[in-house]
C-alpha cells in the first residue's frame, strides 16, 4: 500500500473525513476522479504523471459537498484554486483537508494558512516553456491573432464543457444562460461564439490559476490556455497581482489601491 | 400595451436649427406602442410642460420621453411635470438630441436621423421603465469641518450661529491658518491678527462648535446626512483639562533651537510650544521629534515646572468617532518652497526668501518684532527684489494657472517695505498686473504712484551672489526690451499657491474628486461651486483654487449656507436609482453566489452580506445585499457580477439592452 493510500484508510477510518476525493484509474488506464468513502476502498487511489485534473472542481458541486468534509488529493494548481474560492467566499476554513502526495511522506494541509505557506514556497508564474509561447504568440500582429482566433473559435460547439471542468466557473447561474436580456446569444454561430469565450476570458482575468483544465476539456481542442495565461501575465505586470495565493480577497480587477502605478484613474 | 408621449423640443433654435423636428416628431408617431407624438418651441416653458401634462390625462400615457436637452438640464423639470399629472416620475425619460445631436452636428439629413434614433432608443428604453418610489433617509444635523484656517472659521461660525452643532478640526495645534501669519491685509493694510483672533477666540467660546485642534480626520465613511467620522486627536502630550495655558513650559524647555513653523523657519521655538501667542486653544504641544525627552530619556524639565502637573509623556494618539449630516473642507492651501527654483537660488542664499516669509519679517509679532531685516546679517535691506509669477503661470514649470493672490501681495510687501525704510528701493518683476477686485487696482496704483515702487514688466532669469549683493538678471520688456542688472539685497519671491501636501490623500479618505494640481473640484464652476460631486461636502477656500480672504470668507458663508438649507429638514429624499440584488423565490433565494467581489469593487461601501436562513434558522445562503443609503448608483458592481446578479433601477440590463436593440434593429430596417 502506498503512503497516499494508507494516509486516505486513516483518515476515512478515523471519520476525520467523509470522503478521499483522489485519482483513480477509469478505462483505458486514464485517470479519473474517485470519491473513496470506505476506508477498505483506499487501495483504489494512485498518483502519478497522468493524473492532472484540477479535483477542486468537485468541492463546488452540492452532491459532494453533501458527502462531509473531503480530503482532497492536490497538485499545486489545486492548492491555488483552493486559496482563490477561499477568497471568494465559496469554501469555509476547516472544512478540508488537502493532500500534497510526494514520494516519502503525504503531506497534510489543514488550513489556509498552511496551504498559503505552502503555496509560498512554490513558483506560482508561468513557466519558461509557457512564457514562451505566450511571447511568441503575442509578437504576431492583430489581425493574425484575430484570424488566428476565429478560425479556433469557429470550431467551438458551445458544449460548455470548459466551464463545467473550471473549477472557479461555480456560478450557478451563467451569464450565458441570462435571457432576460440574452446577452449573449445562445446559438453556435461565429458571433456568439467569440462573445461566450472572451466573456468566459474576462470574468477569469484575475482569478484563473492557469490549471489547464479548460484546454484539456475543450473536445475540439481549442487553445483556451492561450487566452488565460495572457490575462495572467497581463494581470501581474499590470497590477502586481497574482491570483491563488491568498484566501482574503485582493482581485486585482475589483480593488482599488491608492498607490496604484496608473495616474489617469486618480 | 405601451402609450408612450413623445415631445420633441426646438429649444428655441438650439436644436430646430440643424435638426428636422417635424420629421422626427412624425417619425417617432410611426415607433409602435407611441400614441402621441409633438413638438413645440419650448417645452420646458409652462405651457410646453402643460403639454404633457394634458397629453398624460387625455391619453392615458404609460411612458414619456421628452427630447430635448440632456437630462442634467432638465429631467426634474419633466419629472415633476410628469408626478403632477399622475404619472410616476420615473416612467419619464429625456432624449438628449442637443447636446447629443444638434450641438454637435452641421444641419443636414444625417443629424435628423440620428436624432430619430435617439428618440428611438429612448422610447424603447422607457417601456421597460418601472414605477418607482423616492427613498428617505434622515439627517444628522451636525456639521463637520476640516481647517481651521479663516474659511473654516468662518463657516463653523456662521453653521453655529444657524443652530446647529459644528466640530471643528484643526491639524496644526492651533486654528487661524494662514491669515494668522500674514502682517498687513490688502488694498486695506489692516493688521491681519487683529482682524482674525476675535473670530478664533468667538470659535472656542461657541456652544454650538466643538474644536478638535491638533487632530486630522481618519476615515469618514457613509452618506450625505449621514457620515460616520473618525477623527485621529494627535497626542499633545499634556491633559488639555489641567494645563492653564500659563507658558511656564515653554520658557523653561531647554531644547530651543528649532525653527518655528509659525515663522516660516525665520524664527525659533522650544519643543514644547504654542504657535503663537494669540494661539486657540493657547495650549502647549511637545513636538516628539525635537523634545530631549523623547530623543535622550531625559529632562522631563517641562513637567517639574508645570503648576498643575499636566504634562503626560505617555499619552497616546485618541480616535474620536463622530456621526455628522455635512462634511465642509476648508483644507486651505501651501506655498512652493524647497529647490523648485534652483535658478533664483531659493534655499542656497539665505537672502531669497518666499513671501509668507516676509510677511513674517513685516510682521510685529515676527521674528524681527515688525522691522524689515534680511534673514542671513540682519541688516535692513537697501534694495529689495519682489518676484511676482515665481513658479506660475509657468508650464514649463508644471503649473500653468495663475496663484491669483501674488499680484496684490506683492504690491502690499512692496509697499510696506517703502512704508519702514523710507529711503529703500523695492523692484517688482511681474508679467500682468491682475489686480481684479474692489479697490484692488487703485492698491496697485498707490504702490506705483505714492509709494514709488519700480514695477519691471518682464521676468527674472536668475539670480547669484556676488560681492554681498544679490545679482538679480533679468529683462525690461516694455522699454525696448533690455536686459536688466539689479543688486539686490534681498529677493522677495512670490512662489506659487498650491495644494497642501496632504490635500490627495484626504481626498481618497472623502472620496472627492481633485483636478491635476490636486485641488478639489467642485461639482459645476459656474452654478454649484461650493459643493463637490459628492453628496454633503462642500468646499470653502483656498483647497478649491489659490484664492485671498474675501473671496475664501464669501465661499465659506456659501458653502454653511449650503449646510444650513440641508439641515433645514429632517429628512433628505434621493433618487431611488439605485443597485439592487436580485431576490427570488425558494430554493434559489438569489442568483448571486456569494463570491462579494462587488464589495470590494463598491466605491461608496454600499455592499453588505445578508444570510439568508431558512425557518429553522439553518444558513441557507450568504449573498450580496445593498445598502440604499449608501448607493449613488454608479453602477460599478452590476460591470463585476458576472452572473448579472446587480440591477440599477432605472437603468436595467433590461433598459439598456432594449436601447441597444433598438439602434441594431434601424440598420435592419434600413437595410
Amino acid at each position: 500500500m502506498s503512503a497516499l493510500q494508507e494516509k486516505a484508510r486513516e483518515l476515512l477510518a478515523s471519520a476525520a473525513v467523509q470522503v478521499v476525493i483522489g485519482y483513480g484509474r477509469g478505462s483505458g488506464g486514464a485517470a479519473r476522479a474517485v470519491f473513496i468513502r470506505e476506508a477498505t476502498k483506499a487501495g483504489d487511489l494512485v498518483f502519478d504523471g497522468t493524473c492532472l485534473q484540477n479535483l477542486a472542481v468537485y468541492l463546488m458541486k452540492p452532491e459532494v459537498r453533501k458527502l462531509g468534509k473531503a480530503a482532497l488529493v492536490v497538485r499545486p494548481a489545486t492548492l491555488r484554486t483552493i486559496l482563490q474560492l477561499a477568497a471568494e467566499n465559496q469554501i469555509a476554513e476547516n472544512s478540508l483537508l488537502a493532500l500534497v502526495p510526494s514520494a516519502e511522506e503525504i503531506v497534510l494541509l489543514a488550513t489556509f494558512a498552511a496551504i498559503e505557506a505552502h503555496v509560498a514556497a512554490l513558483d506560482s508564474d508561468l513557466s519558461t516553456a509557457e512564457k514562451a509561447e505566450l511571447q511568441r504568440f503575442t509578437a504576431l500582429g492583430l489581425d493574425e491573432r484575430r484570424r488566428f482566433w476565429e478560425e479556433q473559435f469557429s470550431r467551438c460547439l458551445k458544449c460548455y464543457a470548459c466551464r463545467a471542468a473550471c473549477p472557479l466557473c461555480y456560478c450557478t447561474r451563467c451569464t450565458v444562460e441570462c435571457n432576460q436580456p440574452q446577452w449573449i446569444p445562445v446559438p453556435a454561430h461565429d458571433l456568439g461564439n467569440l462573445e461566450w469565450n472572451v466573456m468566459r476570458a474576462m470574468h477569469l482575468a484575475g482569478r484563473c490559476v492557469n490549471c489547464g483544465d479548460c484546454s484539456r476539456a475543450c473536445p475540439v481542442g481549442i487553445p483556451l490556455y492561450l487566452l488565460n495565461q495572457k490575462l495572467v501575465s497581463d494581470v501581474f505586470t499590470g497590477f502586481n497581482s497574482r491570483s491563488g495565493i491568498s484566501a482574503r480577497s485582493d482581485n486585482a480587477l475589483s480593488t482599488f489601491k491608492p498607490n496604484d502605478p496608473e495616474d489617469f484613474i486618480r | 400595451m405601451a402609450r408612450i408621449g413623445v415631445f420633441i423640443c426646438h429649444c428655441g433654435e438650439n436644436i430646430s436649427a440643424t435638426v428636422d423636428v417635424m420629421k422626427v416628431a412624425a417619425e417617432a408617431a410611426k415607433i409602435p406602442g407611441v400614441a402621441h407624438s409633438v413638438e413645440y418651441k419650448y417645452m420646458c416653458s409652462d405651457p410646453g410642460q402643460q403639454l404633457v401634462k394634458n397629453a398624460i390625462r387625455e391619453k392615458g400615457l404609460t411612458g414619456v420621453v421628452v427630447a430635448a436637452c440632456s437630462p442634467r438640464m432638465h429631467e426634474p423639470t419633466f419629472r415633476r411635470a410628469c408626478a403632477e399629472a399622475g404619472l410616476n416620475p420615473f416612467l419619464c425619460e429625456m432624449a438628449n438630441i442637443r447636446e447629443h445631436c444638434s450641438w454637435v452636428h452641421e444641419k443636414g439629413d444625417a443629424t435628423t436621423d440620428k436624432a430619430i434614433d435617439i428618440v428611438r432608443t429612448l422610447v424603447a428604453k422607457v417601456k421597460k421603465n418601472k414605477a418607482l418610489q423616492p427613498i428617505k433617509v434622515p439627517v444628522t444635523k451636525v456639521a463637520m469641518v476640516i481647517g481651521g484656517g479663516i474659511a473654516g472659521i468662518q463657516a463653523s461660525l456662521d453653521i453655529a450661529n444657524a443652530g446647529h452643532q459644528v466640530i471643528l478640526v484643526e491639524k496644526e495645534p492651533s486654528i487661524g491658518g494662514h491669515m494668522s501669519q500674514l502682517s498687513e491685509t490688502f488694498p486695506t493694510l489692516d493688521c491681519s491678527q487683529c482682524i482674525l483672533t476675535p473670530r478664533m477666540v468667538e470659535v472656542a467660546q461657541h456652544l454650538n462648535i466643538t474644536l478638535f485642534s491638533y487632530a486630522e480626520l481618519e476615515s469618514l465613511d457613509g452618506f450625505i446626512g449621514n457620515f460616520k467620522a473618525r477623527i485621529r486627536k494627535k497626542a499633545r502630550s499634556l491633559d488639555e483639562k489641567l494645563c492653564t495655558g500659563c507658558g511656564l513650559c515653554t520658557q523653561k524647555c531647554p531644547s530651543r533651537r528649532i525653527p518655528s513653523e509659525f515663522d516660516a523657519g525665520l524664527g525659533l521655538r522650544p519643543a514644547i510650544y504654542v504657535p503663537f501667542p494669540q494661539a486657540v486653544p493657547n495650549k502647549p504641544v511637545i513636538d516628539r521629534e525635537h523634545c530631549t525627552y523623547y530623543r535622550t530619556g531625559k529632562c522631563r524639565l517641562c513637567e517639574k515646572v508645570c503648576p498643575t502637573q499636566a504634562i503626560r509623556f505617555d499619552q497616546q494618539d485618541e480616535i474620536v468617532e463622530a456621526d455628522v449630516g455635512a462634511v465642509v473642507l476648508a483644507t486651505g492651501f501651501d506655498i512652493k518652497h524647497g529647490d523648485f527654483f534652483p535658478e533664483y537660488g531659493y534655499g542656497k542664499y539665505r537672502d531669497v526668501i518666499d513671501g509668507l516669509q516676509f510677511e513674517r519679517l513685516a510682521s510685529a509679532s515676527g521674528p524681527t518684532l515688525g522691522e524689515i531685516r534680511r534673514p542671513s546679517d540682519g541688516r535692513v535691506p537697501e534694495t529689495v527684489v519682489f518676484v511676482a509669477c515665481a513658479g506660475s503661470r509657468d508650464p514649463a514649470k508644471g503649473i500653468e494657472y495663475c496663484s491669483k493672490i501674488c499680484c496684490m501681495y506683492t504690491a502690499k510687501h512692496a509697499m510696506l517695505y517703502k512704508h519702514k525704510v523710507h529711503h529703500g528701493k523695492p523692484y517688482v518683476f511681474y508679467m500682468d498686473i491682475r489686480a481684479g477686485g474692489k479697490m484692488y487696482e487703485e492698491f496697485v496704483r498707490r504702490a506705483m504712484e505714492e509709494d514709488g515702487v519700480q514695477y519691471v514688466r518682464g521676468r527674472v532669469s536668475r539670480i547669484f551672489e556676488r560681492g554681498g549683493k544679490l545679482v538679480v538678471k533679468g529683462v525690461d520688456t516694455l522699454l525696448a526690451a533690455r536686459p536688466l542688472e539689479i543688486e539686490a539685497d534681498l529677493v522677495v519671491l512670490a512662489t506659487a499657491g498650491i495644494a497642501q501636501p496632504g490635500a490627495e490623500e484626504l481626498a481618497q479618505k472623502l472620496h472627492v474628486s481633485y483636478d491635476a494640481h490636486k485641488f478639489y473640484a467642485e461639482a459645476h464652476p459656474k452654478l454649484r461651486p461650493v459643493e463637490t460631486n459628492t453628496a454633503g461636502i462642500f468646499l470653502a477656500g483656498a483647497c478649491q483654487a489659490p484664492k485671498d480672504i474675501p473671496e475664501s470668507v464669501a465661499q465659506a458663508s456659501g458653502a454653511a449656507a449650503k449646510v444650513a438649507a440641508l439641515f433645514s429638514q429632517s429628512e433628505l429624499v434621493r433618487e431611488p436609482l439605485i443597485a439592487v440584488v436580485d431576490r427570488q423565490a425558494p430554493p434559489v433565494y438569489s442568483s448571486c453566489v456569494g463570491c462579494f467581489l462587488c464589495q470590494s469593487a463598491c466605491p461608496y461601501q454600499a455592499i453588505e452580506k445578508e444570510e439568508i436562513r431558512g425557518r429553522d434558522g439553518q444558513l441557507l445562503k450568504t449573498v450580496a445585499k445593498v445598502n440604499p443609503g449608501l448607493c449613488q448608483g454608479c453602477g460599478t458592481c452590476v460591470a463585476f457580477c458576472r452572473t448579472k446578479s446587480i440591477d440599477i433601477q432605472g437603468f436595467s440590463h433590461e433598459q439598456v439592452h432594449a436601447e441597444v436593440l433598438a439602434l441594431l434593429n434601424r440598420g435592419e430596417r434600413d437595410a
